[in-house]
């Protein structure tokens, strides 16, 4: 099967959120009520109803004024933090098209994966005692649709397509205009990517994280802390059995005749 | 001579009682966790019945070894104050590793109990911590949430080990001396090996010996 990326070319975005609608819809997720903030952003974060959002930031950069619009989802990382930390097998799994898909019946709301996760998606159903993210639409792509959010998509700002076609378009698409591709960190890849405006900065979008990467503390709980419970378990029980059989017990010493 | 004959009491009941709420908590806490770290290990989960239920298990069972670690530590603290003698007993490997004929007379714990003792004390504070942060994870920052789980499993990581030490010196390793935890008694010969300083205080405070001094 074919590894997916969705690209989402934020210079092309009109902050109409024809993806935020049609998620809730293909997800059946039910509606809140929001309130006006002052701002386009509403409702003001992702939630457990709100897998995908359009962000809204105003930045003043060389006396010009930018509005930034920008659909903020799920990453689907190709080593997933939030998988690592799930100790709930089946409960988040990654798939081969490149989707971390949730299913909500084997999680059991420990919300290790939200502290885990270096772009902070993953949100708290605390009515179900659930995690609840995007998943890429996974039963779409294995049906040969694309995600609901692109579909819906009337600027073309949301496209979809293999790895290697999305690859290349993004780096045309960044050659044109002028822009940058997130993440670029080519030790943390993604199946979401950004072609950021050159005008601004990463650090200019809000809940964007201008470093992703693996949290240390997660490498050094699943990667040296989870082998060695064991390995010094079981280490320490081999040691003990040879000393029973090399040095041999502590005995009592029987000072007294007619003692035990 | 009483219904225990030559035996001496080295443990009350509620030391007996609280030892075996912590060691027992610990341990399925230890074996749940252990489930959780290894999914390839899920069948603890199935047999206890799914990973939902064993969470839940897994933090009633934390409660428990969080209160009963509490008392205990207030209960054995004294017993466990380290004193200059300690050293020369730690250089002579408590006379487990070679051959010792002059080991100093121990009191009522030896040095390897006490550093046990320290060590569950320093690694139980750690996880009980942790685990307090894990069960609401979202109300703390980020950061420290992170660190909660990577401490959470490290300690284990030496509590684990020790475990075993312990169970091992309690058990096989040291003959007579798993009953100061069943039965509360052991005998003489037990305690001049063991405890030879604790038990000359012990038998001139009651002449007759049979009495509840632990
Ligand atoms: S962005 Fe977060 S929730 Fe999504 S796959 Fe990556 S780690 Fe998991
Ligand atoms: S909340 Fe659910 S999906 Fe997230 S880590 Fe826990 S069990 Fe896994």
């Amino acid at each position: 099967m074919a590894e997916y990326i969705k690209l989402i070319d934020v210079t092309k975005c009109t902050g109409c959120r024809g993806c935020q609608v049609a998620c809730k819809q293909w997800n059946s997720l039910p509606a809140v009520d929001t309130m006006f903030t002052g701002s386009l952003q509403n409702p003001k974060d992702l939630n457990y109803n709100t897998w995908c959002l359009i962000r809204f930031d105003e930045v003043e950069k060389d006396g010009k004024l930018n509005w930034l619009m920008r659909h903020d989802a799920c990453m689907h990382c190709e080593t997933p933090a939030c998988a690592k930390a799930c100790p709930s097998p089946g409960a988040l799994t990654k798939n081969e098209n490149g989707s971390v898909v949730h299913n909500p019946a084997y999680c059991i709301g420990c919300r290790s994966c939200i502290v885990a996760c270096p772009f902070d998606i993953p949100r708290n159903d605390k009515a179900l005692e659930k995690m609840a993210k995007c998943s890429l639409c996974h039963d779409r792509i294995d049906d040969g649709k694309k995600p609901a959010c692109v579909t819906a998509c009337p600027t073309g700002c949301l496209t979809f397509g293999t790895k290697e076609e999305m690859l290349k378009a993004a780096e045309k698409r960044a050659e044109k205009v002028k822009g940058v591709i997130y993440p670029a960190n080519p030790h943390y890849e993604t199946h979401v990517m950004y072609i950021l405006p050159g005008t601004v900065g990463v650090e200019d979008f809000s809940h964007m994280n201008p470093h992703p990467k693996m949290p240390a503390t997660l490498y050094w709980w699943k990667n040296l802390f989870k082998p060695f419970t064991l390995i010094g378990i079981a280490g320490v029980a081999g040691a003990a059995f040879l000393h029973y059989i090399i040095k041999g017990p502590h005995r009592v010493h029987e000072k007294k005749e007619g003692g035990e | 001579m009483s219904a225990h004959g030559d035996m001496i009491k080295v443990t009350d009941g509620i030391e007996r009682v609280v030892h075996w709420i912590l060691a027992g908590s610990c341990l399925f806490c230890l074996i749940t966790g252990i489930g959780f770290m290894y999914h390839s290990w899920s069948f603890i989960a199935t047999f206890l019945g799914g990973p939902y239920a064993m969470k839940w298990m897994h933090i009633f069972s934390g409660l428990a070894f969080a209160v009963s670690f509490v008392y205990s530590f207030f209960m054995w603290k004294k017993d466990c104050q380290f004193e200059s003698q300690d050293l020369q007993w730690v250089l002579k490997g408590g006379g487990y590793l070679w051959n010792v004929k002059d080991l100093p007379p121990v009191y009522k714990y030896n040095a390897g109990q006490k550093a046990f003792f320290w060590i569950l004390v320093a690694c139980a504070i750690v996880i009980i911590a942790s685990g307090v942060v894990m069960l609401n994870p979202l109300y703390y920052p980020v950061v420290m949430a992170r660190f909660a789980y990577m401490l959470h499993a490290g300690a284990v990581v030496l509590l684990g080990a020790f475990i075993v030490v312990h169970i091992y010196l309690g058990t096989a390793g040291n003959p007579g001396t798993v009953s100061a935890m069943l039965t509360g008694y052991v005998s003489r010969p037990w305690c001049e090996t063991h405890c030879p300083r604790w038990l000359a205080d012990r038998d001139s405070w009651k002449p007759g010996g049979e009495k509840d001094v632990a």
